[in-house]
C-alpha cells in the first residue's frame, strides 16, 4: 500500500515536472500564463479603481478565476490533443502507470501554474497602480487558494477524458469556457440566474471553490459557511477522483476499440 | 514455449466516406491471422505498407482491442490482461514520434523508467547504461528537437529497453535511418536476441530480415500468405532466376505486356530518380532475355543481368508483384 502511494506519488511529480518544462518552453503557454494575466489585471484594476475596494476584490478574484479555468480548459485539453498529435499518448496508455494519475499531474502543473501567476500578476498591477487589494480573512483565504487547487485539478481530470475520447473535443472547448464561468459564479453570484440551474452549481466543485474565495476575500461568509463551502468542495472533488478511476477505464476502453489515442489510428 | 501465440486475430476500422450523404464504410486490416513466437525468438512480419503489420502490432501491444480472435503474450490475454501485459513488453514505432521533442533525451528516459516504476537509483544506472548501448553519450542533455532522425529512433530503442522487457515489439525501427545508423541500429537489435529477448520485427527491408529473423510471416491484405525461414522462404522461389533491366522510361502498356509473357513469373519495378529496374521473375533463367528485349522493343535499355532470387524476390512473388 505505502509502495503504491510512494508510486502514485512519483508519478504525479514527475509529470508535473515534465509539464512545466514543457510549458516553460513553449512561447504560446508561456504568453498566456503570464503575459495575458498581466494584460487582464492590469485593465480590470484600471477599470475599478474608482470603485472602491470591496467590489474589486470580488472582480479580482473572479476574472482570476476565469482565467484560471479557461487555462485549463486549453493547456490542459490541448495538451490531450498534443499528446496525440506527437505520438506520445500511446506509450503513455501502453506504460504500466495509470493515465489518469499522469493527467493528475499534467492538470496540477497548469493549474499551480496559472495560479501563482494570476495571483503574482494582480498583487504586481495593484502595487504598481497603488491600489492595495484587502482580503478580509488572508489565512482563511490562503486555505481557499490550495482547495481551489483541489477543486480545478479534480475538476480537469474529467474534462481532459472527454479530450481522450473525442480526438477532435478541440472544437468544443469554447462552448465550455462560458457556462463554467456563469455556472460557478465566478464573476457574478449565481443567484442571478434561473433556480433551475442551481443544482448543476452545486455539484460542480470549482463553485464552491469560488464561492470560498470570494468570501474570504470579501468577508461576506460566516466562518461556518466559509467550512461548508470548504467540505462540499472537498467531498465533490473526492467524489471527481473516485469516478474518474471508471471513467478512464471506459474512456481509455473505447478510444482502443476506435483506434482514437493516435492520429494515424 | 511460446511467448506469443496469436489465433483468428482479426481488426476492422470504420471510416466515413462523403459530407452530406455520409456513409461509414468498413476496411478489415487485419484478417483472421493466426501464428506463434517462440520465446526467444526473433520473428519477422513482413508485407507491403497498409497490409496490416502496425496494426497487428498495436493490437498486440494493447493498444488497440481486436473485433475478434484472440492473442496472449506470455500467456496473457491482450484484452482482459492489458494491466499485466503492459510492464512486460517494449515496443517501439518507427519514426520520429513518440518522443517529448521540447525535452532532453535524457528527461524523456526519466519519465518513462517512473511511468515504467523502476526506482529512482536503479534507473539513474539503467538510463546511463542505455545511453551508452544507444551511442547518445554526450549528446542526452541536449533538446530532442536537436537531434537527428537516427538519434531520435535510438532514442526510441532506449526507451523501449528501460524496463528490461521480456517481449519487444519493433515496428520499422530502421525506417528513414541512413545507412551507418541503421547497421548500428542492426547490430543493438542482435545484442538482444543473443540475451534471449523475443522480438517482433515489422521491416520493408528484405536483407534486414534475412540478415536478423529467425522466422518470417509474410502479411498481404491482412493475412498472412507465407510463414517460414528465411532459408526456406528464398527456397520457395529456388526454380526461378530473375532478370534485371535497366530502363528509361517504361509506359504501363510494355509493363503489362511483359506481365502477359508466358515464362514470366511475375514483375516489379524499381524507380531510381531517371531510370528505372525492371525485375521480371522467370524460370527461363538467361534464355528468357532475348524475348524480353524484343517484348520491350522501342524503349531505351541499359544493363541487363540474370541472377539468383533473394528473399526479397521471394517477397516479391508472394506478395503479387506489386512494389
Amino acid at each position: 500500500m505505502i509502495k503504491r502511494m510512494k508510486n502514485i506519488l512519483r508519478i504525479i511529480g514527475m509529470s508535473f515536472e515534465i509539464e512545466l518544462r514543457q510549458n516553460l518552453t513553449d512561447g504560446f503557454v508561456m504568453f498566456g500564463i503570464v503575459i495575458q494575466p498581466l494584460i487582464v489585471a492590469f485593465m480590470a484594476l484600471w477599470m475599478l479603481k474608482d470603485k472602491g475596494s470591496d467590489y474589486a476584490i470580488f472582480v479580482v478574484v473572479g476574472s482570476a478565476m476565469t482565467g484560471l479555468w479557461t487555462t485549463l480548459l486549453f493547456n490542459g485539453g490541448n495538451s490531450i490533443t498534443g499528446e496525440r498529435w506527437t505520438g506520445t499518448l500511446e506509450p503513455l496508455v501502453g506504460s504500466p502507470s495509470s493515465l489518469r494519475i499522469v493527467v493528475f499531474g499534467k492538470v496540477l502543473a497548469n493549474v499551480t501554474q496559472s495560479l501563482l501567476s494570476m495571483i503574482g500578476c494582480y498583487t504586481l498591477i495593484s502595487i504598481a497602480m497603488g491600489y492595495p487589494l484587502t482580503l478580509s480573512y488572508p489565512f482563511f483565504f490562503l486555505v481557499s487558494i490550495v482547495l481551489t487547487i483541489i477543486a480545478f485539478v479534480s475538476f480537469g481530470v474529467i474534462i481532459a477524458s472527454l479530450f481522450i475520447l473525442i480526438p477532435d473535443f478541440q472544437r468544443l472547448q469554447n462552448t465550455l469556457e462560458f457556462p463554467v464561468y456563469i455556472l460557478c459564479g465566478f464573476l457574478f453570484p449565481i443567484t442571478l440566474l434561473p433556480g433551475w440551474t442551481t443544482p448543476l452549481s452545486y455539484i460542480l466543485s470549482p463553485y464552491w471553490a469560488a464561492r470560498a474565495l470570494h468570501g474570504t476575500a470579501q468577508g461576506t461568509l460566516e466562518i461556518n459557511q466559509i467550512f461548508l463551502s470548504w467540505g462540499l468542495l472537498i467531498i465533490f472533488s473526492a467524489v471527481y477522483i473516485i469516478g474518474s478511476g471508471s471513467l478512464y477505464r471506459l474512456v481509455l476502453k473505447r478510444a482502443r476499440v476506435d483506434a482514437t489515442l493516435n492520429t494515424t489510428g | 514455449m511460446n511467448a506469443i501465440e496469436i489465433f483468428n486475430l482479426k481488426r476492422k476500422f470504420k471510416t466515413t466516406i462523403g459530407v452530406i450523404k455520409r456513409q461509414t464504410k468498413e476496411v478489415i486490416a487485419v484478417d483472421g491471422i493466426s501464428f506463434d513466437i517462440h520465446a526467444g525468438e526473433l520473428f519477422g512480419l513482413l508485407g507491403p505498407n497498409g497490409a496490416g503489420k502496425t496494426t497487428t502490432v498495436k493490437m498486440l501491444t494493447t493498444l488497440l482491442i481486436p473485433s475478434s480472435g484472440t492473442a496472449t503474450i506470455m500467456g496473457l490475454d491482450i484484452v482482459k490482461d492489458a494491466e499485466k501485459i503492459r510492464p512486460r513488453i517494449g515496443f517501439i514505432f518507427g519514426g520520429e514520434r513518440g518522443l517529448y521533442w521540447r525535452l532532453s533525451g535524457l528527461d524523456n528516459l526519466r519519465y518513462f523508467a517512473t511511468l515504467y516504476y523502476i526506482d529512482t537509483n536503479v534507473a539513474k544506472k539503467k538510463i546511463h547504461e542505455l545511453i551508452e548501448l544507444v551511442g547518445l553519450k554526450g549528446r542526452e542533455k541536449e533538446k530532442v528537437e536537436g537531434y537527428s532522425r537516427g538519434m531520435r529512433q535510438r532514442l526510441h530503442i532506449a526507451r523501449a529497453l528501460l524496463h528490461d522487457p521480456e517481449v519487444l515489439f519493433l515496428d520499422e525501427p530502421t525506417m528513414g535511418l541512413d545507412p551507418i545508423g541503421a547497421r548500428k541500429l542492426r547490430m543493438t537489435i542482435q545484442n538482444l536476441q543473443s540475451v534471449k529477448k523475443t522480438i517482433l520485427l515489422t521491416t520493408h527491408y528484405m536483407f534486414e530480415a534475412d540478415a536478423l529473423c529467425d522466422r518470417i510471416a509474410v502479411i498481404n491484405k491482412g493475412k498472412i500468405i507465407a510463414l517460414d525461414s528465411p532459408e526456406q522462404l528464398k527456397h520457395s522461389v529456388q526454380d526461378l532466376s530473375i532478370v534485371e533491366i535497366e530502363i528509361f522510361g517504361i509506359p504501363p502498356e510494355f509493363l503489362e505486356r511483359i506481365r502477359n509473357l508466358e515464362f514470366v513469373d511475375s514483375v516489379a519495378v524499381e524507380n531510381h530518380d531517371q531510370r528505372q529496374i525492371l525485375l521480371v521473375q522467370t524460370p527461363e533463367g538467361p534464355s528468357a532475355v532475348s524475348a524480353l528485349i524484343e517484348a520491350l522493343n522501342g524503349l531505351r535499355l541499359g544493363n541487363i543481368v540474370t541472377r539468383e532470387p533473394t528473399l526479397e524476390d521471394a517477397y516479391v512473388r508472394l506478395v503479387g508483384g506489386k512494389m
